[in-house]
């Protein structure tokens, strides 16, 4: 059950004999219990649990529910690994605190499901009477949205848990919608619900480990909508589609001509750019009194736009995003840019002219402000970042006692500019190693101060962007863009994010290695187009094929997960 | 839960079974003749706190020369006031590293909060000793702990149940007293009092969600299995929250609700996050005296800390680095004031609990408060002769106002040495070279 004991009333300091005597509280947790533990010989073993985004978590309340419902509440951060956000909440559970404000979430899309005004939305029934618990109706009920929320059917035993607690919830205030209420949190406080739970069976032709139907559907739903499988796409799980190459083709079509793939391209690109340095982002104020929250917020959506719109609207070339030009502009950027906004209406199509500079999606004040520090800019932290982000090249760390006072004393007569003062810094050969990796794409910048805002001088010096990287001279953001656009690693980088983001991991082994060339060199023949690159992804057969089992490595496991992962390490991975 | 479970509601499916028993606090709230104790014998609850402060103190400007009892107190010691008395200083403590790397900004709270120096950024080897600390400390209490940061960033937190997923900050005063003092919160010294049914019901829901744990837990691999295992933990500790809420509270004497602190906007100026420092300290403190929770961890600025003093060009972090030591006064003259600063933030909480009477002192008497950071030297990321503090009297365990000096050993005595403060049956601490069950025993009483 249904839980609450006698014990435990007890326990809380208050006598509640009658109630657990009372049938409302008949429980039958050995029931329930036995029918969710699964035989050990086929079970499927839960291969992935990934924590959902809040930006998941609020897309499938308004999918399944309404978007109207305000969620109020604290999601807990997530973690990059591996470059990115997608391959951290792989590694991330659900503390307490976190747990309270789910509860607490859970509890205000119950109150909304159930208020009077919204019945007649969501129930597929009306219970016999409004006083009087119905289970035959909260069956129903559970059955149709618990699919929806744990993205696959529910067990017969997963059903009754919650009609049970909606019927002593309905009994006890003589209300049907009060139990349901109960029925609604009790769906989402679940794992089931929370985690993305990805789910690995036997295939009864061969023999071999693969990932369920189900968990098919949530990694295709996620990575191309960022929200749960809707009806149609959990049909197709149920009726074995997924299984054909002409029924996932059919489902991934489907999905990337939806204008819903928007929604999963902006959810990959706020991933990959890095868009949770927003958390927290701040700019001195007497130096950036231009700088607001509605500055940040504008800027992130610039970005976005100019992506979306590059990416999907034309369908263009992916490198275009180092050089191009065309954005969109709202009022609050345009004051910060210092170029006119006229008329009304939110945003205007923009493009910079050639005297701005500007060009290259790494020139948009998004790049510019988060990596920068609150006072000044920093060629380091963009260099690491343009590495990070569209290299996916990794820069270890500095090694310790760095002595940055050359870099940091703005007050250098001689050395006047952050470049002069870097550039004395970097011939350390302890820190050049690094520093010349990261510091000329940074300084190409560094007409783009701290917020983002064009300059020309720093402490009256002059500023200088050429730059030098492997032998290759170039200048400003113009020459930047180009030294991306040329460098091999920017296309192969974008397509390993694509992966690694789907599947939730980084993407190490050999026959991933090989997968990810091989998808590199077809997004190279199709001119670089990104919906064809992800259709191209989401349609083979490996984006779905099981990961190498890294913790087959502990003796521990080894032990415990004996059965199933000896099948899965002789069947499939040698 | 819907209003339509009020009370009546609640006492009419209570009667209809028969009788009603309505349940009187677990704890005998009268103390004994002196105070100092319950009447029944019992000690009064000993509360735990860590506070964090990214890049240390100044080399020069903090360590007292004098060691033990009567320490002066060094210009950065100086926030301690009149608190000096019950404030132990800890200098010459070392981090071994047994062959990992020097993780910058990283390394010097991992070994503190775990005992063993991490092996990569971003996650401790193990989880924090606050966790089991509150386990254990926090039963029957509504929040096993509850974590805070004043500089506002949601991933500033080093307290870890697995090393991994990090509890979650709250990082405005408001949004601190919003989950303390809002829904949910039961005065203590309310005349009137019933169980509300409703909660009771969510309690149920998540004593099934608890349920399945064994059959999922039995699903799953190695990594899963602990990240499921953790989400259990959480299910049942808001079920245990929820259970305490069924409980009349005790009456707490010194317990008065705080008005709600105003919104303050986020900033990386230290008199900002200072002040939101302060205003938590409150809350806080009124959260102790209220018995919503018995442990608390703060984490004033991030180990590379971009707080910055008003007007300045520079971040504290990149000071630290860049200021060359001004040759007549031997420091860091920005860096000193930006570390004095950071220390106001944790003298600031015990000034707020010392000002919470409980029994025959104070409620800081009754508390243990370690104040660290994440190096001993921030210009070169030393490890060495990191800044540690334990405030509080630990309910007159504390032999508190003493300074110690470490002679290099580990980091974990120290931690060591909070817990057993803090009454937990711990008798050694610590991984590698950093295992250690030698608790300071000089500040035992």
């Amino acid at each position: 059950m249904t839980a609450i004991s006698f014990k435990r009333f007890a326990a809380a300091g208050v006598a509640l004999a009658a109630i657990a005597a009372a049938p409302v509280f008949t429980g039958h947790a050995a029931d329930a219990v036995a029918a969710v533990t699964r035989a050990s010989d086929d079970a499927p073993t839960i291969v992935a649990t990934r924590r959902l985004t809040e930006t998941q978590y609020r897309n499938i309340i308004a999918d399944v529910f309404s978007g109207d419902i305000e969620i109020s509440g604290r999601f807990e951060p997530e973690r990059r690994e591996g470059f990115l956000m997608a391959i951290g909440t792989a590694d991330l559970s659900i503390t307490s605190g976190g747990y309270q404000q789910y509860v607490s979430m859970a509890r205000s899309v119950g109150r909304h499901v159930v208020h009077e005004d919204n019945r007649a939305t969501y129930f597929p029934c009306a219970p016999e009477g409004a006083t009087q618990a119905d289970d035959a109706c909260m069956a129903e009920f559970v059955r149709q949205y618990g699919e929806r929320l744990f993205r696959r059917p529910l067990t017969d035993a997963e059903v009754a848990e919650r009609v049970d607690l909606a019927r002593n919830g309905a009994e006890m205030a003589e209300d049907f919608y009060a139990g349901a209420e109960l029925a609604v949190l009790s769906l989402l406080v679940s794992p089931d619900f929370l985690f993305r739970i990805e789910n690995a069976e036997t295939d009864p032709a061969t023999g071999e480990r693969r990932l369920d139907d189900w968990s098919m559907a949530s990694r295709l739903s996620f990575l191309l909508w960022d929200t749960a499988p809707d009806a149609e796409l959990l049909d197709a799980a149920r009726n074995g589609a997924l299984r054909t190459p002409a029924g996932l083709e059919a489902q991934v079509d489907r999905l990337v001509s939806s204008p819903r793939f928007e929604d999963g391209v902006r959810a990959f690109f706020t991933d990959v750019m890095q868009f949770d340095h927003f958390d927290g982002l701040a700019k001195e104020g007497n130096a950036y009194p231009k700088f607001s929250q509605e500055v940040a917020n504008s800027a992130r959506e610039q970005t976005l736009r100019t992506l979306v719109d590059i990416l999907l609207t034309q369908n263009g070339d992916y490198r275009d995003i180092f050089t191009t030009r065309d954005t969109f502009m709202n009022r609050p950027l345009a004051a910060v840019y210092n170029v006119p906004y006229f008329g009304a209406g939110d945003w205007k199509p923009y493009s910079f002219d050639e005297e701005s500079g500007r060009a290259g999606i790494f020139t948009q004040i998004t790049f510019l402000s988060l990596f920068s520090h609150p006072q000044r800019s920093s060629p380091t932290k963009r260099g690491l970042a343009l590495n990070e982000i569209f290299l996916c090249t990794e820069t270890p760390l500095p090694p310790p006692n760095v002595d940055f006072s050359i870099v940091n004393d703005v007050n250098n007569a001689l050395l006047r500019t952050t470049r002069a003062r870097l550039l004395a810094h970097s011939t350390d050969p302890g820190c050049a190693g690094c520093h010349q990796l990261m510091d000329p794409l940074g300084l190409a910048l560094e007409q783009y101060d701290a917020l983002g805002q064009r300059r020309d001088a720093e402490n009256g010096a002059a500023i200088d962007v050429t730059a030098e990287l492997a032998g290759v001279s170039f200048a400003g953001a113009e020459g930047l863009g180009e030294v991306l656009k040329n460098d091999d690693r920017a296309p192969s980088c974008m397509v390993r994010n694509v992966f690694a983001y789907g599947v939730g991991r980084d993407p190490h082994s050999e026959w991933e290695t090989t997968f990810l060339e091989a998808q590199t060199e077809a997004f190279a023949e199709n001119g670089y187009r990104v919906p064809a690159m992800i259709k191209a992804i989401a349609t083979s057969t490996d984006f779905y094929r099981l990961s190498d089992p890294e913790s087959l490595e502990t003796e521990e496991n080894q032990t415990l997960a004996a059965g199933p992962v000896a099948a899965q390490a002789t069947g499939e991975f040698q | 839960m819907t209003s339509k479970f009020n009370r009546r509601s609640f006492m009419r499916g209570l009667c209809g079974g028969g009788a009603v028993v309505v349940g009187i606090p677990t704890l005998d709230a009268f103390l004994n003749e002196n105070g100092n104790a319950y009447a029944d014998g019992s000690a009064l609850p000993v509360r735990l706190g860590t506070y964090f402060w990214g890049l240390g103190l100044t080399p020069g400007r903090w360590v007292p020369e004098k060691a033990g009892e009567g320490y002066e107190l060094t210009p950065q010691l100086e926030p301690l006031g009149a608190l000096r008395d019950k404030v132990s200083v800890f200098s010459d403590f070392v981090i071994d590293l047994d062959g990992k790397p020097n993780i910058q900004h990283w390394t010097g709270q991992a070994a503190i909060m775990t005992g063993v120096a991490a092996s990569q950024g971003r996650s401790f080897n193990r989880g924090s000793f606050d966790v089991t600390a509150a386990d254990a400390l926090g039963v029957g209490t509504r929040f096993r702990s509850i974590e805070m940061t004043p500089f506002g960033k949601a991933s500033l937190s080093y307290s870890t149940r697995t090393g991994s997923s990090f509890n979650t900050p709250e990082t405005s005063p408001i949004a601190l007293y919003t989950r303390i003092f809002g829904e949910g919160f039961q005065d203590p010294n309310s005349p009137n009092w019933s169980p509300d049914v409703g909660t009771m019901l969510r309690q149920s829901v998540l004593s099934s969600v608890a349920e399945q744990r064994a059959a999922l837990l039995a699903d799953a691999g190695a990594a899963d299995r602990a990240k499921l295992d953790q989400y259990f933990t959480s299910v049942r500790e808001t079920e245990q929250a929820l259970e305490s809420q069924l409980q009349r509270p005790a009456p707490a004497e010194a317990c008065v609700v705080p008005a709600s602190p105003e919104e303050v906007s986020r900033s990386g100026q230290i008199d900002i996050v200072n002040r939101n420092s302060d205003l938590m300290a409150s809350l806080t403190a009124m959260a102790l005296a209220c018995n919503q929770t018995k442990v608390f961890n703060v984490v004033h600025s991030s180990a590379t800390s971009e707080t910055y003093l008003p007007g300045s060009t520079n971040i504290y972090h990149a000071i630290t680095h860049d200021e060359a030591v001004d040759v007549e006064l031997g420091y860091q003259p920005l860096s000193d004031r930006l570390a004095t600063q950071a220390f106001f933030g944790y003298s600031g909480f015990l000034h707020a609990m010392e000002a919470i009477p409980e029994g025959d002192g104070t409620l800081l008497d009754n508390a243990v408060v370690l104040g660290y950071s994440d190096t001993g030297n921030a210009k070169i990321h030393s490890v060495e002769n990191i800044p540690m503090f334990i405030g509080g009297g630990a309910g007159g365990r504390h032999k508190k106002g003493q300074h110690i000096v470490g002679n290099r050993g580990p980091v974990s005595r120290v931690s060591l040495t909070v817990q057993q403060l803090a009454g937990l049956p711990v008798g050694e601490y610590g991984i590698g070279s950093m295992q250690t069950s030698s608790a300071i025993t000089e500040i035992m009483a």
